[in-house]
């Protein structure tokens, strides 16, 4: 299941410029591929799966990865610092063409950042609840 | 006891009369021709010798004064819109920081001895040069991660922060 998941996101994030979908949804639709996991198997074996050091290099790769493409725009425009005009990177020939390819890269962007935040914030939240429990029942076996 | 229920039972018939009033007037949805959806109407003058001018392709002195002095951009081109009798497309200049082409603005439509002056709405510009200028069929896309790119950086940048808040409230080690 997980990875028809994973592949239902990676479509909604790509045809987001064509149809219905885009960055935010698609990245919701891969965290809970995750949360699933999590859900059918235990905590443990969801971190081994996605550890906590890739999670928080994806939480903020995505925002680079936005901003990175405004100041290759800056770049590629030469001095007038269009910042976010993607059509001045040359992806392709056409001015119209490279804004297109650049929203992708945005949309990709934006998904990376969603989903590993998602998935960090759901993560967070079960450790505590673990750590509690755990708590709770050394308190009862005393 | 029984006159609160009267009482509150007259205040939803009230409200109900005041939602019926008010939904009367909500456009159908999604007819681009609709007035709110279509155009800002802005004021109406004579037409005297206007309409002729206008299908000469000459803007009137006495248009571009009127609007000049309410402040909106003065018009520079008129074009006849094709197949319809009595309505023209004004349009404005380039001027640089604000408009990097000539643009479509003005609708001057003629009804009876008047002419009615309205803006275009933002909307229609936003349908007809959208595919044209970022070749994305996706209206809703071509909004969110093009013309309003700086907006989604923000929203993109404040679900970082959430995320960051949340790992630093919970996650209470010394390693992030």
């Amino acid at each position: 299941m997980i990875p028809f998941i994973q592949l239902f996101a990676l479509y909604v994030i790509i045809h987001g410029a064509g149809g219905p979908g885009g960055g935010f949804q698609g990245g919701v639709v891969f965290a809970s591929a995750f949360i699933l996991y999590v859900i059918v198997f235990n905590l443990a074996g969801g971190r081994t799966r996605f550890p906590e050091s890739a999670n928080t290099i994806f939480s903020s790769l995505g925002l680079y990865l936005y901003a990175g493409i405004g100041l290759l725009a800056i770049i590629f425009s030469s001095g007038a610092a269009q910042y976010l005009n993607y059509g001045f990177i040359p992806f392709t020939s056409d001015f119209h063409e490279n804004r297109a390819l650049g929203m992708d890269f945005v949309e990709m962007g934006i998904g990376i950042t969603v989903m590993a935040i998602t998935a960090s914030i759901f993560f967070d939240l079960s450790q505590q609840d673990e750590k509690r429990r755990e708590e709770e029942e050394e308190e009862e076996s005393k | 006891m029984n006159r609160l229920k009267v009482s509150a039972f007259l205040l939803i018939i009230l409200l109900c009369a005041l939602f019926i009033y008010v939904a009367e007037d909500i456009p159908v949805f999604g007819d681009p021709n609709t007035p709110p959806l279509k155009s800002v109407e802005l004021f109406t003058l004579e037409v005297d010798s206007l309409a002729s001018l206008l299908n000469q392709h000459i803007v009137p002195e006495k248009l571009s004064g009127e609007l000049v002095k309410r402040g909106f951009p003065p018009p520079s081109r008129v074009e006849k819109i094709s197949d319809l009798e009595g309505e023209w497309n004004v349009f404005i200049a380039k001027e640089e920081p604000r408009y990097a082409r000539e643009e479509k603005y003005y609708w001057v439509r003629k009804e009876g001895d008047k002419l009615r002056i309205s803006r275009y709405a933002f909307v229609v510009r936003w349908i007809e040069k959208g595919l044209e200028e970022t070749a994305v069929s996706n209206m809703v896309t071509y909004g969110l991660a093009d013309y309003r790119g700086y907006d989604t950086l923000g929203e993109t940048s404040v679900i970082f922060t959430a995320g960051i808040s949340v790992i630093l409230l919970l996650r209470r080690r010394s390693r992030l």
